[in-house]
């Protein structure tokens, strides 16, 4: 009788604390949800062959508070991202299973996009990568988007896209040379690039990402066409957005589904308040 | 009466080679994390802290396991139990007595561990200068939820010693109930995540609920990031979990006094 | 004063390779204190069983066990008992001083009582050079001894004693049948299990006999001896007249000696005769089945 009261009692007291407790839990900062992990050489060490675990481990971890951001942006939640962490993870993985194809695909998904001049760190990145997996073209493609789009060096991007075209085979890589980077706009290479990307998501979350960020470069690829026509015809560029529409060059405004607002910037370029990046608007 | 069968457990785990061989590796591995340190030229500190946690971390998991799993199962496989369990003491008092010697054993390898540690971080930090001030307080935090956690590790060995007559259940459930528990809350937030990404069915999110409230989250447990990174300690966070492991420990320990007391002995 | 009332035990044994194992059924016994109790019967019969029932390391299908009255099933039913298991096994870590140290804190012994008596019992089970030696290297007699002396250590009213000779040679087994007369003397239970019958004729006071989980006979030992004469030998003295012992069988010896054998039936016949010839006796000597014939006549029946 006693012990019946007793333990009712623990588990009345488990259910009071587990509440809290778990919410506590899910409110965590990233940087703590993600936690720790130590250096990639003790972890081998200590782990063996479990190392490829480890690197899958923290992969799947990355990708959760990465699709946690994304859940985040579409429920206007604001919590500031936390990329050193991530990074760090994705590095980590990399460090122990050097074939780890879903690390290098979650970097080219995520950091080289959000973070502002990681696209060196990124390729260097992959180049590491590409001494492992010499039969794969998505590595040099990567690289050579980033070389193209990032950091506009497109002799090497050229570089990188034939490497992919040898790989693969796949006369589309060819047809990517030196001139074809010059001549393209940006967001017209950005949104070659998603579309590619886009299909061979295997993750939701990263094809969600993919497909938001295509939507808002094709919105901003039509007020950049708008822009264009106003300036053929005008002779000037156009000042705001609004002009565009009062003109009856564009009829509405376009969203931004990154929750920003477009804007001409002082060149004529079009750009967003949220960057075009997740939970942008916050930093 | 009690404290009698603790001191007994004291004595067979201080007597046992396995655990001196353990603490020798132990001692020499910290004493090396200085020279492992300076491998990283930019952050000597932050890699002296990650691998002097990381050691105490996987030989308290060890200690813990080891023991835990191995103490009921020895007695009762050495045909101990028929002397010890009819002396006048309860089937609770013996199960206790282990939990706590094993407990108060992962108590003080921690503390030497810490003590040594605090020299080797100390010194590594001395070899490079890092932007971070060293935050003992956060290391301790550290330390002390680590063996919180495994602490709990070891209730949960003796429910499954308390159930089982091999070793395999006691070692592979305790194992796996550390990997689970681990990971159990980013799983449980992959799944619940009422998103885009993931689409549960529902069965399967009641499932996932269920197991996420009743096997241990262990990952609450670490607090490594406040002490290796900048990141403030949450007070909350200190409080909830030390109420979390009261409270499941009590209950691990009520349910393995339960099933070891309709335990027989033939 | 009732040592030990044992009402309705049986224990089933319920195992996945051999089935069910009826082990015990429907045990009744009462033993009284003071008394030496020999538990007796073949291997497998049920005495370990009964004894670990009783002990609260398994629980009976049926039935229950009283030890002065305090259910087996609370721990402080042991606070009076010395116990002895079936081929002992102690913590090989300590010395043998150790266990007994850990054995009479256990029974909350007062420091120099204990310290005096561990020496005492190790004395007395000849122990006391391999005291302070770790109990991995003990032989099998010694932890035997051992077994022994932790139950003798805080001195109980009631020992329980799962075969207690066994695996002892035959000194070992003297110093046990001496130590149990020994404890008799001093008013002290006990209740051993053995399936060997001499040494219950050595010592007990009462024998219950068990076979298939079943107690065949509870009788005192001096009753079963008497009741096992079968007849009598004889020896007369006559003057040389025999003609009177016509129908007894005699064997002649050379000193005009004759050695009659009669059974019991005609024992007074056999005297009257003897009385009426006027011959001197010069020896009656009972004729009996020992225990052992006693028992192997139960075991064998069925
Ligand atoms: N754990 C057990 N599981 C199944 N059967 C058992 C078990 N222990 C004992 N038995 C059976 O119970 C019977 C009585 O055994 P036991 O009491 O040990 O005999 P003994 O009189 O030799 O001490 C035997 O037939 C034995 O096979
Ligand atoms: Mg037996």
């Amino acid at each position: 009788m006693i012990r019946k009261v007793l333990f009712i009692a623990l588990l009345g007291s488990y259910v009071a604390v587990i509440v809290p407790f778990s919410s506590y839990l899910g409110n965590r900062s990233i940087v703590n949800k993600l936690g720790y992990m130590p250096e990639a050489e003790i972890v081998k060490f200590a782990l063996g062959d479990l190392r490829y675990l480890a690197s899958q481990w923290a992969v799947f971890k990355v990708m959760l508070y990465f699709g946690g951001m994304v859940d985040n942006d579409i429920n206007k939640l604001k919590l500031p991202p936390e990329y050193p962490g991530m990074s760090r993870m994705i590095s980590n993985a990399v460090r122990l299973d050097p074939y780890n194809m879903d690390a290098y695909y979650l970097a080219q998904a995520t950091f080289v996009w959000d973070v502002k001049d990681s696209a060196k760190e990124i390729n260097k990145l992959l180049i590491y990568g590409m001494r492992y997996r010499t039969w794969d073209y998505y590595l040099p493609f990567f690289a050579g988007f980033n070389s193209a789009y990032f950091l506009h060096d497109y002799n090497s991007a050229a570089e990188f896209m034939k490497k992919a075209a040898e790989l693969s085979g796949d006369p589309l890589f060819t047809t990517l040379s030196a001139r074809y980077f010059h001549e393209a706009g940006r967001t017209e290479l950005g949104i070659m690039f998603i579309d590619s990307m886009e299909h061979s998501a295997k993750d939701e979350k990263v094809r969600t990402s993919y497909h938001t960020r295509k939507e808002a470069l094709l919105n901003a690829q039509k007020i950049t066409d708008a822009v264009n026509r106003y300036r053929e015809k005008q002779n000037v560029d156009p000042n705001t957005i609004e002009e565009l529409i009062s003109k009856g060059f564009l009829n509405k405004v376009p969203v931004d589904p990154y929750g920003g607002k477009f804007y001409l910037s002082k060149n004529g370029r079009v750009e967003s308040t949220s960057k075009f990046a997740f939970g942008g608007q916050s930093r | 009466m009690f404290t009698n069968l603790y001191q007994l457990n004291l004595k067979w785990i201080i007597r046992d080679r396995v655990l001196q061989a353990l603490v020798g590796v132990a001692l020499l591995l910290l004493v090396l994390v200085p020279a492992f340190s300076v491998l990283s030229m930019r952050q000597v500190q932050e890699l002296s802290i990650t691998l002097s946690l990381s050691f105490i971390s996987f030989v308290l998991a060890l200690l813990a396991i080891l023991l835990g799993a191995s103490s009921v199962w020895r007695d009762i496989e050495k045909r101990y139990t028929s002397a010890v369990l009819t002396l006048p003491y309860s089937r609770g008092s013996y199960l206790l007595g282990k939990f706590f010697a094993i407990a108060v054993c992962l108590v003080c390898s921690a503390a030497i561990f810490t003590l040594v540690a605090a020299v080797a971080i100390s010194f590594s930090s001395g070899l490079y200068q890092s932007s971070l001030p060293i935050r003992w307080l956060h290391i301790f935090t550290a330390v002390a939820f680590d063996v919180l956690k495994y602490v709990l590790l070891v209730a949960i060995a003796i429910l499954f010693s308390s159930i089982s007559t091999s070793f395999f259940l006691p070692i592979f459930g305790t194992i796996s109930l550390l990997l689970a528990g681990n990971a159990s809350q980013e799983v449980f937030e992959y799944l619940t995540k009422d998103s885009v990404g993931v689409k549960t069915a529902k069965p399967l999110l009641y499932a996932a609920k269920g197991i996420y409230y009743l096997i241990p989250n262990l990952g609450a447990f670490n607090f490594k990031v406040s002490a290796i990174y900048p990141v403030a300690l949450s007070s909350q966070g200190v409080i909830y979990t030390l109420l979390y492991f009261l409270v499941y420990t009590t209950i691990i320990l009520y349910l393995a006094v339960y099933f070891f007391s309709r335990r027989e002995f033939p | 004063m009732k040592a030990l009332e044992i009402t309705g035990l049986s224990k089933i044994y319920k195992t996945k390779k051999a089935g069910v194992v009826n082990a015990l059924s429907d045990l009744n016994l009462v033993i009284s204190s003071g008394e030496v109790f020999g538990f007796l019967g073949p291997n497998g019969a049920g005495k370990s069983t009964t004894i670990k029932a009783i002990m609260g390391l398994i629980k009976p299908s049926k039935g229950d066990a009283l030890i002065a009255g305090v259910p087996a099933s609370d721990p402080h039913s042991r606070l009076n008992i010395g116990y002895l298991p079936e081929n002992p096994s102690f913590y090989d870590f300590l010395t043998g001083r150790e266990y007994l140290y850990f054995i009479g804190t256990s029974f909350h012994m007062a420091d120099n009582l204990l310290k005096s008596r561990t020496n005492e019992v190790l004395d007395k089970m000849e122990l006391s050079l391999a005291a302070d030696r770790p109990i991995r290297g003990y032989s099998k007699g010694m932890v035997q001894r051992l077994g022994l002396a932790q139950a003798l250590l805080h001195d109980p009213e009631i020992y329980i004693l799962d075969e207690p000779m066994s695996g002892l040679d035959p000194l070992g087994r003297a110093l046990v049948k001496n130590l149990i007369k020994e404890l008799k003397a001093h008013g002290k239970t006990i209740f051993f299990s053995t399936h060997i019958t001499a040494d219950v004729e050595a010592v007990c006071d009462r024998v219950g006999i068990i076979v298939n989980g079943e107690l065949r006979a509870v009788d005192k030992v001096e009753s079963i001896l008497e009741k096992g004469i079968t007849g009598y030998n004889i020896h007369v003295r006559t003057g040389g007249d025999i003609s009177l012992f016509s129908g007894f069988d005699f064997t002649e010896r050379d000193s005009g000696i004759l050695e009659f054998y009669t059974s019991r039936a005609l024992f007074k016949q056999f005297m009257e005769i003897v009385v009426h010839a006027n011959c001197e006796v010069d020896l009656v000597e009972p004729v009996r089945k020992n225990i052992e014939s006693f028992f192997l006549e139960l075991v064998e029946k069925r």
